[in-house]
């Protein structure tokens, strides 16, 4: 695989993964827009342009997957918090699910190439 | 409310005004929602920088968020296309590029301007449907480039190159002004008078384009997205040097 090949088929990847990583990142505690880039920024590859988190949180928001509330902060303007709703909660569980099975399927098929 | 430079601003600015034209139109994301989200973010990744916030604190903040026009391409612009790609109306504007080229100057002149409309509609339709251009920018920029070509032409001649034919026409400047009648002295305020009529009017240009910076790059879209109030200032600049020689010629004319 060339590396422009390569390059597409990690944007495919990220593309249908960051969805479930952001849904994952609040799914314990509400946190604010910043700060889920921020975590999700630490996890390597996963995010090129921070930018793209925050289209991303706004369609999860429309879809009804996540809302939103703001609460004043000290150090800085109010933040707008998100939170996963119950449907966000149980479709996530799913996705997660998914993704588990999807990840034991590919680790069985390497195991089989390596006998 | 983080306090910044003019220059740190007009760079904010400019960015949104990018991601909103990005995120207009895009069923599935609240534009405004996005931008009161990403302004959030700036304010709080600034928050402890000492004000007022300069161009550069800023732009680091802005390339770590990346270029809009990458958020939805990379993403999911998949599901938001809500046509497939149609290269018909840039084929159009493509078309009365050439035919324009073809039947110059008078028929060619009229049918430039339907020409850019045409590929100007074709860059904003893409920009909605968070398209790249790619290839056919090929077939909307000719338009566009040569409307901006004729348009900055206009702007360097302007309204001095008429007045001047008038001027100088039949020597009317003798009338006029005391011009010396030996000839290196009329040729030192003649190109003086030049230079201090095409010199001042730079500088107005240049005040008026800066005032209306946000339309001409509206108009000339994308190819003057980078274009700045630092240009005009340049503009301005040169017209003050060109301006202050030409005085100093009529001035020294005897």
């Amino acid at each position: 695989m060339n590396d422009l090949s390569f390059d597409n088929w990690t944007t495919q990847l990220r593309k249908g993964l960051l969805e479930l990583a952001v849904l994952n990142t609040i799914a314990d505690a509400p946190l604010y827009g910043y700060e889920i880039v921020r975590r999700l920024s630490d996890v390597d590859h996963l995010v090129i342009t921070e930018g793209t988190v925050y289209p991303i949180l706004s369609r999860l928001k429309n879809s009804g997957l996540v809302d939103t509330y703001l609460e004043e902060s000290q150090e800085g303007p109010p933040r707008k918090y998100y939170r996963l709703t119950a449907r966000g909660r149980d479709d996530l569980h799913r996705m997660n699910q998914h993704w588990q099975s999807l990840h034991h399927a590919i680790g069985s098929l390497r195991k089989e190439r390596k006998r | 409310m983080i306090e910044m430079t003019p220059a740190a601003r007009e760079r904010l600015d400019d960015y949104l005004q990018r991601m909103r034209s990005e995120l207009r139109g895009t069923r599935s994301v609240v534009a405004d929602e996005v931008e009161q989200s990403v302004r959030e973010h700036i304010e709080i990744a600034l928050a402890e920088a000492p004000g007022p916030i300069g161009a550069t604190e800023v732009i680091s903040v802005l390339d770590r968020l990346g270029p809009p026009e990458r958020w939805l391409a990379d993403e999911f612009m998949d599901r938001i296309r809500t046509a497939p790609d149609d290269w018909r109306l840039a084929y159009l504007a493509f078309g009365m590029f050439l035919l324009s080229m073809l039947l110059l100057p008078a028929v060619g002149a009229m049918l430039i301007i339907p020409a850019m409309i045409a590929s100007r509609a074709y860059v904003e339709l893409a920009r909605d449907r968070g398209e790249p251009l790619g290839a056919r920018r090929w077939l909307v920029y000719p338009s566009i480039a040569v409307v901006l070509a004729i348009a900055t032409g206009l702007l360097i001649i302007g309204p001095p190159l008429p007045f001047m034919a008038w001027v100088f026409d039949h020597r009317r400047y003798d009338q006029i002004f005391d011009v010396p009648h030996s000839e290196p002295g009329r040729m030192r305020f003649i190109a003086g008078f030049g230079a201090v009529v095409f010199g001042s009017w730079w500088i107005l240009a240049a005040a008026f384009c800066a005032a209306f910076l946000r339309s001409i790059r509206f108009v000339f879209a994308p190819l003057l997205d980078g274009l700045r109030r630092q240009h005009f200032a340049v503009l301005a600049a040169i017209g003050a040097v060109v301006a202050a020689v030409g005085a100093t010629l009529i001035y020294y004319r005897y």
